[in-house]
């Protein structure tokens, strides 16, 4: 290849990645049907306006520290490391940024993989749809780390659980700050809210990689 | 292990490519109270280990460094930059004993490489040897090791920042990298990451390219420790609070950012054009904001913890369209647009992209190719000197070519790519009067003839050679000197102000009590030592120079028509500028005093 002349086309970086522009349409909603839980009406999310999103990380940083533990008699953590956030910021060449958050798919196919037995009285997996958010917990008494959910939303969704490198069990998970979310208090340029699930429309539940993708089709076209 | 400062791990990773070694050396505690880290930091790791003058810049011993700073990696807006710190492959003295003579060389860069590199364990990384093999540097916290390149070698960064993402992910390692000029030694080769954020100045990718190290990854799950949590997080959220208004100066940001000065700086007669002849540019607005905003730019994309996001990418439609790439800004769009006589917008686009991809020195690129077209304009050099190009001014088409002469180092590219100053010596025939450098390094988009206050001292005294983000004062100097060492941007001071100071953030971090006086003095000590390492190299007053251009020519368009600088002026001010650093007006060696109120040892 001849210097200078390596600058990818659109064309060549979606033919990498074995999709075309039919994807959006193809892939879009999964086959699956949004519901309403049972007590809570419509399942809440943080949901991205990727036009406004910049990438700048600032999203994890508020959420890493909101969760990060505080020492014994203070409010205020020391600040943390960002990657120890539940959304996370992906970044692409061509240029796309994709915060990658829990979905709450209504379907919660983190749950379905969970092959702990529920528990006879609260029905409960060692992953469980929390009552109040929608989200997925994990219940670290019941969770044998076989890290089945980590793989059922990988494989099917935003791939946002990461099991613990030690004890293998899922982290990562939105949990909506109990109701609160602080990363929309302070993102920088508006582009999350917390919204009802299905807001985010035909991209909800999909992987920053597919979302890039859509991304850069949206953006990056020379008409 | 000596007690560390908090703020800081107080380790230094040191890579050496000749040998594999790889040691975490403990920094001196009174290194970082005395420089801070970043660019100051780097200066004082340079000064001390390469005692030598005239070592040469592309020699194994040259040291190449990646400096954070304090503020890099914590969440505080804009705390995204690193500095890269080396000896210069540019520049040289114009008289002096050493061979190797130059000047220290620092180029700052954003995006999120100089916070991955803090959370991974280190206050910085040195690099030093040269490996016989293309390599890559693989940093995962304590895990550190040279892996073999040879995949990577020859591929522009742009291919290259899509490769490092498929191999390592889109969400862990951040990266910095050489293109191809880099590879080839071509001195003004530039560090880049994210294919277009770019440490530019001053040829740290061509010693990185010496060193024959492509790339660095670095992937890190630590922070460092801070001093006091309380405050820090009191003073964090006061500063996100004042980011968070809506204030024209933030719109202006956000809107353009430094492409906004395109218009600005042509009508106010300050900007380089036709190869500094002129200050201002009839056809400015066809490549400024609006025309930007309506034709490329579809996104805008902000470094690390930003709130101003002033990067924008898009893509141009036509010919010249079908690639993503940022830009115009300021000096992108002034040095191939303006200088140029360039105003195709997606030309100019390309042009960016293309210098980029080939990982050059955008600012030095287009002074040299603004020099060539004024030499071949004036027939003093014809089309054999330029391989068959016909660099005619506005050519968007032969800046092209000879920008990829240039990447591949081969032909007119060759003798380019030693700068202006070199071509006018090779061209001779009064060529040096239109050669804009000083000290062998380019000068870059602000042109002088009205600004000679401001850029006229920014320029004729940086330490780097000619530099734009130097400051035309003492004072503002050492400000940018202070900012390129605590590892925050260079556009954010309004908002670092009464409660949410600089001093202030930094006392939280380390439990050192700071106070503006004593950090203006830490900005002093850093720029004199970066001139006490250009004194030793042989640097003197003669070298604090303008180009002759400046004094005898004046433009005749705009606000800055008629106006020519006055040599017997400009001396004076110089003078004036000595005086207020304590400097030695013949020599323009800091003095005695000096030195001792400030704690540097002379050598
Ligand atoms: S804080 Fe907002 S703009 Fe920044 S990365 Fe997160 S979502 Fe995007
Ligand atoms: S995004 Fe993943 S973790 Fe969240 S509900 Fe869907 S499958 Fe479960
Ligand atoms: S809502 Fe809370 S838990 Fe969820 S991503 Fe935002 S900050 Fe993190």
């Amino acid at each position: 290849m001849e210097s200078g002349e390596g600058l990818q086309s659109r064309r060549d970086f979606l033919r990498k990645l074995g999709l075309g522009a039919g994807f959006l349409i193809a892939g879009g909603q999964f086959g699956f049907t949004w519901f309403f839980d049972e007590k809570e009406g419509k399942l809440k999310a943080i949901v991205v306006d990727f036009s406004k999103c910049t990438g700048c990380r600032t999203c994890e940083t508020v959420c890493a520290g909101f969760h990060a533990p505080r020492a014994a008699g203070s409010s205020v953590a020391a600040p943390v490391n960002p990657y120890q956030a539940r959304i996370r910021v992906h970044h692409f060449n061509p240029d796309a940024d994709v915060p990658q958050v829990c979905a709450h798919c209504a379907d919660a196919p983190c749950i379905e993989a969970c092959p702990v037995d529920p528990d006879p009285v609260t029905g409960r997996k060692a992953l469980y749809r929390d009552p109040v958010t929608g989200s997925p917990v994990n219940d670290t008494d019941a969770c044998i780390g076989c890290r089945s959910c980590a793989r059922a939303c990988k494989e099917l969704r935003t791939g946002t659980i990461r099991p613990n490198p030690v004890t293998r069990m899922p982290e990562g998970i939105c949990d909506l700050c109990g109701g609160e979310p602080r990363c929309v208090q302070v993102c920088p340029f508006g582009a999350l809210q917390l919204a009802d699930a299905g807001d985010a429309g035909h991209l909800a539940g999909l992987s920053p990689e597919k979302i890039a993708q859509v991304l850069m089709e949206t953006y990056y076209s020379p008409q | 292990m000596a007690e560390t400062m908090p703020g800081y791990y107080g380790r230094l990773l040191d890579v050496n490519l000749s040998t594999g070694t790889i040691v975490k050396t403990t920094l001196d505690p009174q290194w970082l109270q005395d420089y801070i880290g970043g660019r100051g930091l780097g200066a004082k790791i340079l000064y001390e280990r390469l005692k030598n003058p005239g070592t040469e810049a592309f020699s194994p011993e040259n040291i190449l460094l990646f400096m954070p700073g304090p503020f890099s990696g914590l969440p505080l807006p804009s705390s995204s930059r690193t500095c890269v710190v080396t000896k210069s492959p540019r520049t040289s003295p114009k008289s002096g004993s050493y061979h190797g003579a130059s000047t220290i060389s620092y180029s700052n860069i954003g995006g999120f490489f100089g916070p991955e590199l803090r959370f991974a364990g280190y206050d910085g990384l040195a690099i030093t040897g040269r490996s016989d093999k293309p390599v890559y540097l693989y940093i995962k916290d304590e895990t550190v090791e040279i892996r073999d390149a040879s995949e990577y070698w020859g591929l522009g960064t742009d291919a290259l920042e899509t490769r490092l993402i498929a191999d390592l992910g889109s969400d862990g390692f951040r990266s910095c990298y050489i293109g191809p000029a880099a590879e080839k030694m071509v001195p003004l080769a530039s560090v880049l990451n994210t294919a277009a954020r770019a440490a530019g100045r001053g040829g740290t990718g061509a010693v990185m390219g010496s060193k024959r190290l492509k790339a660095i990854c670095v992937s890190g799950s630590g922070i460092p420790n801070v001093a006091d949590p309380v405050k820090f997080n009191e003073l964090l959220e006061t500063v996100r609070s004042s980011f968070a208004q809506d204030t024209p100066s933030r719109r202006w940001w956000r809107e353009g950012g430094t492409t906004n000065a395109l218009e600005e700086s042509s009508a106010g007669g300050t900007m380089a054009v036709k190869n500094y002849s002129e200050g201002s540019f009839g056809e400015v607005s066809r490549i400024g904001t609006a025309a930007a905003r309506k034709e490329i730019w579809k996104r805008d994309f902000a470094c690390y913890c930003c709130f101003l996001a002033c990067k924008k990418s898009g893509m141009a439609k036509g010919a010249y369209g079908g690639v993503v790439h940022d830009g115009p800004e300021y000096e992108t769009g002034s040095m191939l647009g303006s200088n140029l006589l360039i105003a195709d917008l997606a030309g100019l686009n390309r042009c960016i992209a293309v210098a980029d991809d080939l990982g050059l020195d955008i600012i030095s690129a287009g002074n040299i190719i603004g020099f060539l077209m004024e030499a071949y304009d004036k027939k003093l050099i014809d089309r054999d000197f330029l391989d068959g190009i016909d660099l005619t001014w506005g050519n968007v088409e032969a800046v092209l070519a000879m920008l990829r002469k240039m990447g591949a180092n081969e032909g007119v590219g060759i003798r380019a790519n030693q700068g202006v100053r070199s071509l006018a010596r090779e061209i001779g025939q009064g060529s040096e009067a239109f050669a804009i450098h000083v000290k062998g390094h380019e000068l870059a988009g602000w042109n002088v003839h009205k600004a000679v206050d401001w850029f006229g001292i920014s320029y004729s005294t940086a330490n780097r050679g000619a530099c734009h983000m130097n400051g035309g004062a003492p004072g503002p100097q050492n400000q940018s000197a202070l900012r390129d060492s605590l590892g925050i941007c260079s556009f954010v001071d309004e908002w670092y102000v009464n409660d949410s100071a600089f001093e202030k953030i930094l006392t939280a971090i380390t439990g050192r009590e700071w106070s503006g006086a004593s950090l203006e003095l830490a900005g002093e000590r850093i720029y004199n030592l970066e001139k006490m390492f250009n004194y030793r190299e042989g640097f003197r007053r003669e070298d604090d120079c303008l180009p002759e251009r400046f004094f005898s020519e004046a433009g005749k368009q705009g606000p800055a028509a008629g106006i020519k600088v006055d040599r017997a002026r400009f001396e004076q001010m110089l003078d004036d500028y000595y005086i207020a650093r304590g400097w030695d007006l013949k020599t323009s060696k800091p003095g005695p005093e000096k030195l001792a109120a400030l704690g540097i040892t002379d050598f």
